[in-house]
């Protein structure tokens, strides 16, 4: 098939064929200790999903780890410990590194291995990603794996997502990943908003556009800060190579994006809609965003969002640093900029809100799909099924509370996906409220497993939270007792409670994946959207640009795109 | 020299010391303004208040440095890279430029070759063939990727650098060698080496610089971080993140590590090995940069 | 004549070197072929369908591709012939200053930044170019509204071409001081016995002295034509300025690197080398008809 023997065979050798076993399941080795399942015969029978391998087993992963984290404890390694160890001891997998990188590295990484074919056994991708490799058929068939070894706990939370989840993996009905499932709240994006320079101001929070503007006018112009000098953001942009807003690929967790504005405006930029004739239409090029886009370019010309905004390389620093007033964002600002904005001045009272409204009064969001990542193997590894005990063991440790994050981060667990209930964040503030009312008890919480952290929040709730329970003001809580907790009781309660208490119009995308036809059009149309908008918010552009741009994406492969939607719907 | 010291003249002094003292001065600026930042409080970096001076002055990230194995050790790879780079272009150069330098009438060939190295120097099939050969010969994650790969890519250039200077030497050198009986390797070693020290000089500040400062094929061909130079991790430093495939705690724990005082303290250290080692080599680039120097 | 037997060792000489290169430049050469294909990486380049020059029609109907080559071009002719004059001028004010102690500094500390790396000094350089950086802050001493320096299409590409002379003015000066040197200083003696002042010295003397030289840089950087700088603009850019501030290189390497569209960026990389290749000869050329030189 391929011959080593002249020099020009070096470079050709990426036809490097692999062992064709896709039937991966057959060719295990009866695995682990005393369960019934020595098999071999039929596929479909349940594995024990946190078998041990009586023989040590060994996963090549590629792994998004931060270089410059050295926060292990003096001895460990990215290769050896507190996670390798606990999965050495529970499986009997030995962890090696194929690769290890972070953040667009880690994408570049994957790439590289992709178009050179030099695969890590098994890897975190998105949702490009695995559908370039299951058209280069580089990936196992996990569909017996799934079947047999998938616990109980991750099921349910697969399951939970109405088909969601496994259709994201699904081709040609054989499922090829493991996704992961993050809580539907990352895919909401709330106001956050200074209340403590409200109060000042003698201001309310804005539910207009209009009373957005009169509020940022403010935050620029009051000195709220009060140090006497005009150095106040109105409102935080993103940051540069950030988004505007989620789109359909990656429709979540968007940090410093304007996406309340443009639902405000019914504007869904980056989304694929239902259009008045029943036919699919990319939000971007519709009317409403030409509004949205109109405002947010006199609110920046009016200087009230940040001058800075995508070429600041770090937005949270304004926002540590108590010069901005207002950004969007999801629930989890605790783990974002605010622990330390707290820090730095304890009275920093930020709180969340589902605003700004449209005009009838409703809040409008969009909502995400509940994977973005997965778990792959490569084609031809022996053993496929050690992913998915990997992602059966994470989800049991974390409930067990095993790990000790102070002694390197979750990211140094090899193929680590989210694996949370849907509703976790909606569910975790009403149990916290129950119990802060005296209602109920933790221990009527107790079979609520697969919500992993709810025991542990509950126990710590009123240690950090002072009386009154029902405000959630800054000076109500009591971060020094434990800033970890605190973390992220604050985070689920100011963040979480704008989404159980309101009223939300949510706007799914008809899709969240990639036609074929985008592999090689999206990135193009993508830039020249990300650039018109930032240029006519920014007024690098006249607004009238807006509507070239539309021309142009219709014509640059648009068309034939949203064809290929309206085709792939219609299936 | 006496010139006459008109007021006209002196003017045009002063005007002149002013623009290049000025001019010269902005050369310091990101080398004192990284210093200063270094010694600042990090909250102070983080607000922007730091410019000329330090604000709250401490050592903190200095201390910290000394506990980052991990710098050290891609400090450790790229002096290694540097060394094996520099000899292994100093060897090579010196090799093929003095076949090279000859005229096509003594050495058939000549041409051919030369046009060869032009078009390798100028063609490539991308990073992934590139990968791929790496992959094949072993070579991922080890020191002689960076070596190699970065060395082919600049080579061909100082080549000409060099072949040049030796092709401007006098031609009566060949014919007093040839005349004392010289072959080539000893007229190559005995004669033309010496003669051309300040060319080579250069080209091996080229390369030093070169190795010093290349990040992306630490990226590409390191497929850990402990095997990346320093270029590399500084490089890690400043990459951007996406959060919308990160979870909240990974988030958070980034947002610990984003400290500008300590990049900062990285980045100056980053720099000393080229401001120290340069100085050094100056008096000999001089006269090599100067293209086989052009005679009037 | 015993020079014929030269030859083979000749031939030696270059061996170690070709070997090198015929492994890591020639043979990675082999991916050009992905531009002609429907490059499957679980195939290989051996399985992938041939596409003929279908991804070349598709690279001709892209906006992108053609604003690309178009910014490459602008920004690296504007940095050539930037290039080109700043150092001049640098090295003839040198040339005129009188202070031996402080052009010796002056010669010493306007080359650090050319040794600073992209990666590092892009940080930098943002910074003091950002909102209230000092750029702004000098700029407000004079009732200029603040800028957003680097967010500004139109004046990106200026940025890119200032920022790269100042860090590279200083080495070119190297070679102008250089050619300076080379002047005979009998003819300016001459000069000021008959009278001639500073300026018509410099006019009648220093200029025509360093002419060919000028002269034969100029055609040299003619290959750089479709070099505009990877590493710079790679840290300096954002979506803000792709409209002026996108290259060639920056975009083979995203399209191909981070969105996986293999082909696209082989072709554009291919006809980049084609191009470079074309002018390369043509400067080669250039240089033999005018200054009578063979570059290489």
């Amino acid at each position: 098939m391929k011959k080593k023997s002249s020099l020009l065979a070096l470079v050709l050798a990426c036809s490097v064929v692999m062992g064709a076993c896709s039937n991966a399941g057959n060719n295990t080795p009866p695995d682990q200790t005393g369960t019934p399942d020595n098999n071999t015969s039929a596929n479909t029978e349940p594995a024990d999903p946190f078998g041990r391998y009586e023989e040590a087993v060994t996963i090549n992963v590629g792994i998004d780890v931060d270089p410059t984290d050295n926060e292990l404890p003096a001895g460990d390694t990215p290769m050896d410990n507190q996670y390798t160890r606990q999965i050495k001891e529970a499986l009997n997998v030995d962890v090696n590194h194929h690769f290890a990188a972070s953040g667009q590295n880690y994408r570049q990484r994957i790439s590289l291995a992709i178009a050179s074919n030099d695969l890590p056994d098994a890897m975190v991708v998105n949702a490009v990603e695995l559908r370039q490799m299951v058209e280069a058929d580089q990936l196992a068939d996990l569909t017996e794996v799934y079947e047999r070894y998938a616990s109980p706990e991750i099921r349910e939370i697969i399951e939970s997502t109405n088909g969601a989840a496994l259709n994201a993996v699904t081709f040609d009905g054989k499922i090829m990943g493991i996704p992961g499932v993050q809580a539907n709240a990352d895919g909401y994006h709330l106001m956050w908003l200074r209340k403590d320079w409200l109060d000042k101001l003698n201001l309310e929070p804005p539910t207009t556009m209009a009373e957005l503007e009169t509020v940022a006018r403010a935050f620029v112009e009051d000195d709220p800060d009060g140090n006497g000098q005009r150095d106040t953001i109105g409102i935080t942009g993103p940051e540069s190579g950030g988004k505007l807003y989620a789109n359909f690929l990656e429709s979540k967790n968007n940090l410093y994006g304007f996406d309340p504005i443009f639902s405000a405006h019914h504007s869904y930029p980056g989304y694929w809609l239902e259009g008045e004739d029943g036919n699919p239409v990319y939000g971007s090029i519709l009317p409403e965003t030409r509004e949205a886009l109109a405002s947010l370019r006199d609110l920046y010309a009016k200087g009230l969002i940040d001058p800075e905004m995508a070429v600041r390389n770090k937005a949270d620093e304004p926002i540590i640093a108590g010069k901005s007033g207002i950004f969007f964002a999801p629930w989890w600002m605790g783990y974002g900029p605010l622990t330390n904005a707290v820090r730095n001045n304890p009275e920093a009272n930020w709180q969340a809100y589902a605003l700004p409204l449209d005009e009838s009064g409703v809040f409008n969001a969009h909502i995400a799909t509940p994977s973005t990542d997965f778990v792959v193997v490569r084609k031809g590894y022996e053993h496929p099924e050690v992913a998915m005990k990997l992602s059966n063991n994470l989800l049991k440790q974390e409930q067990e509370n095993t790990f000790d994050p102070s002694k390197g981060g979750p990211g140094y667990y090899p193929l680590r996906v989210v694996h949370a209930p849907s509703d976790e964040i909606e569910f975790t503030v009403e149990a916290t409220r129950e119990l802060l009312a005296g209602n109920k008890t933790a221990e009527d919480y107790q079979d609520a497993k697969t919500y992993k952290l709810l025991q542990s929040d509950l126990a710590s709730i009123k240690s950090i939270k002072n009386e009154p329970y029902d405000v959630l003001d800054i000076e109500t809580w009591n971060p020094e007792a434990n800033w970890g907790a605190w973390t992220r009781s604050y985070s689920i309660m100011v963040g979480g409670t704008p989404l159980v208490d309101t009223d939300i119009n949510e706007v799914p995308s008809l899709i969240y994946e990639q036609t074929p036809m985008m592999e090689s059009r999206w990135v193009n149309l993508r830039k020249i959207e990300d650039e018109t908008f930032l240029r006519i918010i920014m007024g690098a552009a006249p607004l009238e640009t807006f509507d070239t741009f539309v021309e142009d994406w219709k014509r640059q492969g648009g068309d034939q795109i949203t064809q290929e939607v309206a085709d792939a719907l219609a299936e | 020299m006496v010139r006459d010291q008109t007021l006209g003249n002196r003017v045009t002094d002063i005007v002149l010391i002013v623009i290049l003292v000025g001019i010269t001065l902005s050369c310091v600026l990101p080398i004192w303004y990284t210093l200063s930042l270094s010694l600042s409080s990090n909250s102070a970096a983080a607000a922007g208040q730091v410019w000329l001076w330090p604000v709250d002055f401490n050592l903190n990230a200095y201390g910290q440095i000394l506990n980052d194995s991990q710098f050290f050790r891609s400090f450790w790879i790229s002096t290694q890279r540097v060394l094996l780079g520099v000899s292994l272009n100093f060897i090579i150069v010196a090799l093929m430029s003095y076949p090279l330098s000859r005229t096509a009438a003594q050495f058939k060939g000549r041409n051919v070759f030369m046009w060869i190295l032009i078009f390798t120097m100028l063609f490539n099939g991308g990073l992934i063939p590139l990968y791929l050969t790496v992959k094949e010969l072993d070579l991922l994650n080890s020191i002689w990727a960076l070596v190699l790969v970065g060395g082919a890519q600049t080579l061909v250039f100082n080549i000409i650098l060099t072949m040049n200077f030796f092709r401007n030497l006098p031609k009566e050198l060949d014919e007093a060698a040839l005349v004392d009986g010289a072959g080539p390797w000893y007229t190559l070693f005995k004669i033309y080496i010496p003669l051309a020290v300040p060319v080579l000089a250069t080209v091996s500040l080229f390369s030093i610089v070169y190795h010093w400062n290349e990040f992306l094929y630490g990226l590409v061909f390191m497929t850990r971080e402990q095997f990346y130079p320093l270029q590399t991790y500084i490089q890690q430093l400043v990459v951007s993140v996406d959060p919308s495939t990160m979870s909240e705690d990974q988030y958070r724990r980034l947002a610990e590590l984003s400290n500008r005082t300590l990049d900062a303290a990285k980045i100056f250290i980053a720099m000393l090995p080229v401001l120290i080692v340069y100085p050094f080599l100056q008096r000999f680039f001089i006269h090599g940069i100067t293209l086989g120097s052009v005679k009037e | 004549m015993r020079m014929k037997g030269f030859a083979k060792h000749y031939y030696l000489m270059l061996v170690p070197g070709f070997l090198w290169l015929f492994v890591f430049s020639i043979i990675p050469m082999f991916g050009i072929v992905i531009a002609f294909q429907y490059f499957n990486p679980g195939r290989g380049i051996t399985g992938s369908d041939w596409a003929g020059l279908e991804h070349f029609r598709y690279m001709l109907l892209l906006r992108d591709t053609q604003e690309v080559f178009i910014n490459t071009l602008v920004i690296a002719s504007m940095k050539i012939v930037a290039n080109l004059i700043a150092p001049l001028m640098f090295a003839l004010m040198l040339n005129e200053l009188r202070l031996m102690i402080l052009r010796r500094w002056i010669q010493t500390i306007v080359y650090l930044p050319h040794f600073l790396s992209w990666v590092i000094l892009g940080g930098i350089v943002l910074d003091l170019f950002s909102y209230n950086g000092p750029v702004n802050q000098l700029t407000a001493l004079f009732g200029v509204q603040p800028k957003l320096f680097f967010a500004d299409a139109q004046l990106f590409p200026f940025l890119v071409v200032t920022t790269d002379v100042w860090k590279e003015f200083g080495f070119g000066t190297i070679i102008y001081l250089a050619a300076l040197t080379g002047i005979n200083p009998a003819l300016y003696e001459a000069a000021n016995i008959d009278g001639a002042g500073r300026w018509r010295s410099l006019w009648h003397i220093t200029l025509p002295g360093i002419r060919t030289t000028a002269v034969l840089l100029a055609v040299l950087s003619l290959g750089n034509v479709l070099n505009a700088g990877f590493d710079q603009i790679f840290n300096l850019y954002n979506p803000l300025v792709y409209s002026t501030g996108d290259i060639i290189d920056t975009w083979v390497y995203r399209t191909g690197l981070l969105n996986l569209q293999y082909e696209l960026a082989t072709v554009v990389g291919l006809l980049k080398s084609v191009i470079g290749f074309l002018l390369i000869s043509v400067s080669y050329y250039l240089a033999y008809r005018f200054v009578n030189y063979r570059i290489f």
